[in-house]
């Protein structure tokens, strides 16, 4: 211990205890030289070698270095603010891409205990879902032992508040909702077991900060008021507070009880309705509790389900458990995307690395004469390489405070754009730091380890490491340029094509008979009433039923495979008239009559991979049902916009599917007259109703603006990495002639004609473009294949998408080889030979 | 030409610390006294080097085997003596330990071999 302590003495001693040796070593020289021995030596040297017994030494080199690299930094401002930028944009890059993920994915809900949160889910082999029946729900509930708590989200359509003409977001909730998340009211009181439990209870309902401050203009008067939802009368209880985390991600404007569940929603038999998936379930592990082992109980509860009621369950159903103190429930489909777009950010830093590199070099290089002078008095080789990479580590220091501030601003921005949950800070945490750190160093490696070992190995002529930054360079560049290209494309493919169905005119209608109690042959008479009438009105093209309507809520799937490919199949149950209302053109056969059983309609592209040269006509489905095919239309990814490789089946709607239809119409004119309309017809029918309206083109432009956003922010990001590629292409061709200048001077005199002279200054550079461009076009072939899910129906081999990124590739990097080379040739001879 | 393990001062390697812990042994002195008092018991055969001796002391000043204190000099100057700790008198004794087991038995092998 004593030596410790004495060697911490010592550190912060280190000036006075020196001066106490220096007086010990002169005292010894003056008696030495008494004995006439004159030969003290070196005295500095020696009380360094004294010193170092200390166990100090490699801190004070330390403080020289950064001294020392604090001045080289300083003396050439432009130089280091061009290299911070540089790295602040790679680095700031990838640090805003991880806090993205870490929000959604890493941070834990501020809640209580949100280790202990899970989500559970319905699963089978063959089929997935998010929702259960409520009665599952309560029997899980009732009989689970590793569970604590169980939570159900009973998320619904929009409703009316008074008269409001824009509806709100709304969700039932079991009342241990806000008690087991631990939320303290901002007003008022949130639900509790004991006051909300029962549908005896008064009917209550809490507002979000959001609507409390915008709809009811922050009035903390508003609690005790009773307002109208949806017509029916309620008392606000409570607001929850402005920092309020809600499971999943999903804040809707009202909450509600969900015992209060068949009051809001008047005949609704959701709640007693064991084969209607309707509410979410999450809980809280037992203590002690793993999740396999609540996945086991959870197996063994859902077997007694299917004794009691059999067609509650499906074959093989079992719950998936995932943790639930997250903002997103990471799927596999997501961590996909995230390792793309990690992969995309990499590639960033990369070519931010690679330019820093090729400029550190060329500086190196300039630097010559102050190293050669420092290895001649003695610096030796690890030395003069550790005070350059200390050189890199302020640099990429420098680079990785500005790209924290930049992504925290950029982060800023977007979640103020994107109405974010309130308690999503974008300021850095643990995680971001240490991420930071990490990117840090893998940065000061690409960039700053081969420079300094050329430099300090003096060795610094070979062009290879030049060659080979410069290669790298072009191959990031060109993959974030082609996938940049495939995504414009992307884009414009969604703008300007049509998806295989009408939407300009089309609307939807959907009165959600089966959540207000209608039976089959209610909600038939209903729906056969409101389309005739419907059809009456001027301008109606056609009107039909479809239990998915396009770009809905809910989206059926079934995996299959056809002839050994995997294709994914979306099928549905339509009226005969469907096709008639999406435009959806008949290839060949016939369409169903209504009712019809046993028969199936298939897309184009679904009958050439089942039946391949073959009539489908006739054909049974796969699988074992015993559907024929009687017809076969054009392909409409109706439900799976950007999956073009999604097949459809159509079978006719039977009587048992009537209280969950939807109704289509398309009429001439604007669709906004025939909602208006169709509202005056609802109220007329059941003025219980509040029928979800929506104009598909609405629908249509939400999903296309995400991929025009998301087009946008790659072409950013390959815009920024092309323009570095080009700055850093410049910097090495620049920096090439200007080592070559006297050459050059030469070369002009003697007259050679500028053109070859032009040729041979630029084709060393030739082959690390050829390499990079080829190198980059492989990359992209292969990773773009990932792509293909958000690509709209544009191929991931799409010519003129990497036509277009190899274009801007190649502009940018002739016009930044092209111009120092031209401005060489304007090189005054005379002068350029005199200064040698 | 013959060739010697030991450098070409005579000071054995590692017996240095084992000699300034001898000659405080009885008094305090200073760096320089150290090495003639060395200089001197060794009949002039051993030669203390000024650039070993300062690193010796401050590893053995690290280790808390001496102190420092300051006192003037013969030549009425203000100078550092050095002088053993508790610790340094253990240390000497270990260090005097391991010496008579090495010597005897290289005493050993030169008598038998």
């Amino acid at each position: 211990m004593g030596e410790l302590w004495r060697r911490i003495h010592y550190l912060f001693h280190r000036r006075q205890l020196d001066a106490e040796l220096e007086s010990d070593m002169e005292f010894h020289r003056e008696m030495a030289a008494r004995a006439g021995r004159n030969n003290f030596g070196n005295t500095l040297r020696m009380r360094e070698q004294s010193r170092e017994a200390w166990g100090w030494t490699w801190l004070d080199r330390l403080v020289q270095d950064f001294r020392f690299g604090t001045r080289i930094l300083v003396r050439k401002p432009g130089f280091t603010f061009m290299i911070v930028l540089v790295l602040a944009i790679g680095i700031g890059v990838n640090i805003a891409a991880f806090s993205f993920f870490n929000m959604v994915a890493l941070k834990p809900l501020p809640v209580r205990d949100p280790a202990s949160l899970i989500r559970l889910e319905r699963r089978s082999p063959h089929a997935y879902i998010s929702e259960m029946a409520y009665p599952s729900f309560a029997f899980y509930r009732d009989h689970t032992h590793t569970l604590s708590a169980a939570i159900a989200v009973f998320g619904v359509p929009p409703m009316q508040i008074n008269d409001d003409i824009k509806p709100t977001s709304t969700s039932f909730v079991t009342p241990n909702y806000f008690t087991e998340l631990g939320t303290p009211a901002l007003y008022g009181r949130l639900f509790t077991p004991a006051l909300d439990g029962s549908s005896a209870d008064a009917p209550a309902v809490i507002l979000s900060y959001n609507l409390w401050e915008h709809r009811f203009s922050g009035d903390p008067s508003v609690i005790g008021q009773v307002i109208r939802i949806n017509r029916k009368p309620a008392t606000v209880v409570g607001v929850t507070p402005y920092t309020f985390a809600s499971l999943g991600g999903q804040h809707p404007d009202i909450w509600m009880p969900i015992a209060q569940q068949p009051y809001f929603i008047d005949g609704s038999k959701a709640l007693t309705d064991w084969t209607s998936s309707t509410v979410r379930m999450w809980g809280r592990l037992a203590p002690g509790i793993t999740k396999a082992q609540a996945e086991q109980e959870m197996r063994t509860l859902t077997n007694d389900i299917r004794r009691i009621h059999p067609d509650a369950v499906w074959e093989n159903e079992y719950l998936q458990i995932s943790p639930g103190g997250h903002l997103q429930i990471m799927q596999p489909e997501m961590l996909r995307v995230a390792v793309m777009v990690g992969i995309l950010t990499l590639l960033i830093l990369a070519v931010a690395c690679a330019n820093v590199g090729g400029l550190l070099l060329a500086r190196g290089i300039s630097r010559e004469h102050e190293i050669g002078i420092r290895v001649a008095i003695g610096a030796s080789r690890i030395r003069i390489f550790r005070q350059l990479c200390t050189e890199s580590f302020m640099l990429a220091a420098l680079g990785s405070i500005a790209g924290i501030v930049l992504s925290y601003v950029v982060l800023r921005i977007a979640l103020s754009s994107f109405e974010a949950p309130g308690w999503l800070s974008p300021i850095p945490d643990g995680r971001v730091l240490f991420f930071t750190g990490g990117i840090m160093m893998l940065a000061v490696l690409f960039f700053g380890f081969a420079p300094a070992l050329q430099i300090a190995r003096q060795r610094h002529r070979g062009t290879l490491v030049r060659q080979i930054l410069l290669a790298a360079q072009v191959t990031a560049s060109c993959v974030l340029l082609i996938v940049s290209g495939l995504l414009v494309r992307a884009a414009q493919h969604v703008l300007f094509n049509e998806p295989g169905f009408g939407y300009e005119s089309t609307v939807s209608i959907d009165p959600q008979l089966g959540q207000h109690g209608y039976s089959d042959s209610s909600a038939k008479a209903y729906l056969d009433e409101m389309q005739q009438r419907l059809r009456e009105l001027p301008g109606m093209h056609a009107v039909a039923l479809v239990r998915l309507p396009p770009m809905g809520h809910i989206v059926s799937r079934e995996d299959r495979e056809l002839n050994g490919r995997k294709v994914a199949v979306y099928p549905n149950w339509v009226s005969p008239s469907y096709f008639d209302v999406m435009q959806t053109p008949i290839l060949t056969g016939r369409v169903f009559t209504p009712g019809e059983k046993h028969v199936a309609l298939v897309s184009k592209t679904y009958a050439r991979l089942a039946w391949p040269n073959e009539n489908p006509i006739g054909k049974t489905m796969p699988g074992d049902s015993k559907d024929v095919v009687i017809g076969v239309v054009g392909d409409a990814h109706v439900n799976a916009l950007n999956n073009d490789d999604a097949l459809e089946s159509y079978y006719s709607a039977q009587s048992d599917n009537m209280p969950g239809m939807t109704i289509i119409a398309r009429a001439q004119g604007q669709p906004d007259a025939v909602l208006t309309a169709a509202r005056t017809i609802s109220e007329n029918l059941d003025p219980k109703l509040f029928p979800e309206m929506n104009r598909l083109k609405q629908l249509y432009r939400k999903i296309t603006t995400q991929i025009e956003l998301i087009a946008g922010i790659v072409s950013l990001i390959g815009f920024v990495a092309v323009l570095l590629a080009g700055v850093g292409i410049l910097g090495i061709v620049s920096f090439n002639i200007s080592q070559r200048t006297k050459e050059i001077a030469i070369r002009l005199a003697l007259g050679s004609p500028k053109s070859n002279l032009c040729a041979s200054l630029l084709r060393q550079f030739i082959w690390p473009i050829a390499a990079g461009l080829a190198l980059g076009t492989g990359l992209a072939l292969f990773a773009s294949q990932f792509l293909r899910m958000v690509l709209f129906g544009v191929s991931n081999l799409d010519p003129a998408g990497y036509a277009a990124g190899v274009a801007v590739l190649l502009a940018v990097v002739a016009l930044s080889g092209i111009w120092p080379a031209r401005k060489a040739m304007k090189l005054n001879v005379a002068r350029a030979l005199h200064y040698e | 030409m013959p060739m010697s393990i030991r450098s070409k001062d005579g000071m054995p390697p590692g017996a240095l610390p084992m000699l300034i812990l001898r000659v405080l042994q009885s008094e305090s002195l200073h760096g320089y006294a150290i090495a003639q008092r060395i200089h001197l018991l060794s009949s002039e055969v051993l030669a203390v080097e000024e650039g070993l001796l300062y690193p010796t002391l401050q590893k053995m000043l690290l280790k808390g085997w001496v102190t420092s204190e300051w006192g003037i000099s013969e030549t009425n100057r203000k100078v550092r003596f050095y002088q053993l700790t508790p610790a340094g008198r253990t240390q000497l004794k270990v260090e005097l330990a391991g010496y008579d087991r090495v010597t005897q038995a290289i005493q050993n092998i030169l008598r038998t071999a």
